[in-house]
Parts: structure tokens; sequence; C-alpha cells
């Protein structure tokens, strides 16, 4: 599936390569190397189980692009993010900024996760301005991934104090 | 006097169709005159002078719907927009002022390039809609959507996985078959909202859209693929 999606971004990208001549063009619109790695080399692309009360599944919209971006934790038993799905249709940028984001889930708490900005996404893969909208899109999957596990928690607790009633 | 307080001078606005459509129809009250020869410019938009004939510079902000001559409605007839695009083409294309001075060969291509922009924005039902919307002042946010339409987003992440899965043309023909008959079903009610002045709805609906062209460009380019 990463392939598939790489490629549709790709295209483009050729398409640019092609007007590469014109200097302007490599600072208006190429994609840095970090992001090209990242949609070439997608990292935690699949999904977990969710239905698992481990699991958080975080879903999320860009309507001004169309793009669809699910992302997935799952969280042991001492509170910490042991793993971390992604999967996104739309954009190279998008591609990038949700695969960083599982990267970054990895091993922190989910007070820690929290604290994920979509500006250090941004820094990190040099995304530009007009591109600013995908790494918002991926910080907003981590908070909603978050808060559906933290929901499916409570909901576990209420469940075991009405059943101890 | 409070100028802003209400009396009798107030002005009760209907936003009825009539009123919709004016958006399109009102912006150009004044009179213009040809750059060449000085005589008035009866036509609206005016792309030629009645008198001398020479082309004339494209009017600042003039609506695409004015340019085309279509009516001021979401079912536009696409077929009527591809007659008048050839017509203005054959008039205004740059190739046809290679002879002509260097002002009239930069107001044609100006011109041209115009046409070019409105009738691309006006032959797909998606940027149509868009258009129509930034007309009455509304645009679409980057923002993010989650919650309140996480059923609707995960429709949508069905679609997209089953043809990311699609082994053969068949499977993607029928992705694409569902997705024109959503497009079709959204198409409808965008024009019964717009219709109605429900811009709110007709935003939603087109967001909705958006989604879907999407799906229906990544199962074009999925089937040439197999070709």
């Amino acid at each position: 599936m990463a392939a598939t999606v790489a490629n549709k971004c790709l295209s483009p990208l050729a398409f640019l390569i092609r007007r590469l001549s014109a200097p302007e063009f490599i600072t208006q619109c190429c994609y840095h190397e970090k992001v090209v790695d990242h949609y070439e080399n997608p990292r935690n692309v699949g999904s977990l189980d969710k239905r698992s009360k481990n699991v958080g599944t975080g879903l999320v919209g860009a309507p001004a692009c169309g793009d669809v971006m699910k992302l997935q934790i799952e969280v042991d038993d001492q509170g910490k993010i042991v793993d971390a799905r992604f999967k996104t249709f739309g954009c190279g940028s998008a591609i990038a900024s949700s695969s960083l984001a599982t990267e970054w889930v990895k091993g922190k708490s989910v007070d820690e996760a929290l604290m994920i900005k979509n500006t250090d996404i941004a820094k990190e893969l040099s995304l530009p301005p007009v591109k600013l909208h995908c790494s918002m899109l991926a910080e907003d999957a981590i908070k909603a991934a978050l808060a559906d596990y933290r929901l499916k928690q409570q909901d576990d607790q209420q469940e075991a104090v009405r059943a101890s009633k | 006097m409070n100028p802003r307080a209400p009396g009798k001078d107030t002005v009760l606005i209907y936003y009825t169709n009539q009123v919709k459509s004016l958006v399109c129809y009102s912006t150009s009250q004044v009179k213009l005159n040809c750059w060449n020869c000085k005589q008035p410019l009866l036509d609206k938009p005016p792309f030629f002078c009645m008198s001398c004939k020479v082309v004339q510079p494209p009017e600042e902000g003039t609506c695409y719907f004015k340019i085309m001559d279509c009516d001021y409605t979401f079912t536009l007839d696409t077929h009527k927009l591809q007659q008048r695009y050839l017509q203005l083409q054959r008039s205004l294309h740059p190739d046809n002022f290679s002879q002509k001075s260097v002002k009239e060969q930069e107001y044609s291509e100006s011109q041209s390039a115009l046409v070019n922009k409105a009738y691309n924005t006006l032959l797909k039902p998606l940027s149509r809609g868009l258009y129509m919307l930034r007309l009455e002042g509304m645009h679409i946010e980057e923002g993010t959507e989650s919650g309140a339409d996480s059923e609707f987003l995960f429709e949508l992440l069905a679609i997209n996985e089953a043809l990311d899965e699609a082994w053969t043309p068949e499977e993607a023909n029928k992705i694409g078959r569902d997705t024109k008959e959503k497009l079709a079903e959204l198409t409808k009610h965008i024009d019964a909202a717009l219709c109605k002045g429900e811009l709110q709805a007709a935003k939603a609906l087109l967001v909705q859209m958006k989604y879907y062209a999407n799906i229906e460009e990544k199962v074009k380019e999925k089937l040439s693929r197999f070709m």
C-alpha cells in the first residue's frame, strides 16, 4: 500500500523534476530529502486491532485537500506506547508527517506523546509553508488516537467499578 | 446621530435566488471605452471593440459565469460551456495575433488565459461549487476534521483501502462506478442547497465531494496502471 501511495506522490514530483532547470523551483516546490525518504520507505504502515482496549485509533481528514489519515497506538500496562501504525491517503508531506509521527510516539508515555507539536514535525521534515497543514493533520491524528485510548480506558474502569458493585 | 442605528433608512435585504444571482451580474456598472478608438464598448464583457475590431484588455474581477456566458447555476450546461470556450478561443488565441501590435498580443494572451481559467473552473462540479462559494465570500479552511464526522471518515478509509487492495481492473472499476454514483448524488444535493441559499450545507457537501473526487482520481490512476 505504501508503494502505491508513494507512487501517487512521486508523479507530481517527476513533473517538477522536468522543470527544475528554473532555479526558483528548487526552493519553492521540491520535497526535502527527508520527506522523500519517508514516503519511499514509510515506517510503521499498517493497522492495529481497533477493538483492542490497549489500542487507540485516530482518524482525521483535511477538508481542503481531501486527505485521510489514520494513526493507531498500542499502550502497555505501564502506560507506555509500545507500537504505532498509520495509513495515510494523501500527498507526500502528509505521508511523511504521519510516518514520522509513528516513529516519535513509540516509547513515549501518553502524556509525553501529547507534547508532540506540528511545528516540530514540520521542522524535522523542512516542510514549506503551503504544506504545514499536513503536519497539523499528523498532530491531530496523534491527539485523536490518544483521546480514543483514554476513552477506552475510562470505559474499562467504569465497567470494572460496575462489576465490583 | 448614530449612523449605525436602525431607523427609517434601514434597507431590508431579502436573500432570494434573485439577489444571489446579482453576485455575478452587478460588478461592471462602469462604462468602458476602447483603448484604441475610444468608442464605448457595448459587449459585456467586452472582448473586442465593435467599431475598430481591436482586442480589449480583460476586465479585472469579471465573473467566470459572465465570461463563459452561462447561467449562474450549479447545474450549468457543460455542452454550452464547451461551445462557448471553443468559440472564444478561436477569436482570442494569441496565435491569431502574431502579426498584430505588441499591445494586442499582450491583451489576447491575458484574455485567452482568463478564458482558460474560467472554463476549467466551471467545467468540474467541485471547482464550480467552490468558486460559487467563494463569490458568496466563503471558502474551505485548511483545518482538520475529526470526531463529528468519524463515520464518514471511516467510510472513506474503507474505500481507499479497498482500492489499494484491488488486484483486478474489475474491482477498481466497481469502486469507480460507486464513486461516480456518490458524486452524482452529491451534485444533486449541492444544487438543492445552493438554490435554497443554504451556504453552510453546500459547503459541507462540497467538502465531501472533495474526498470523493480524490478517490475518483486514484481509481483512474490505478486503472491506467493495469493497462
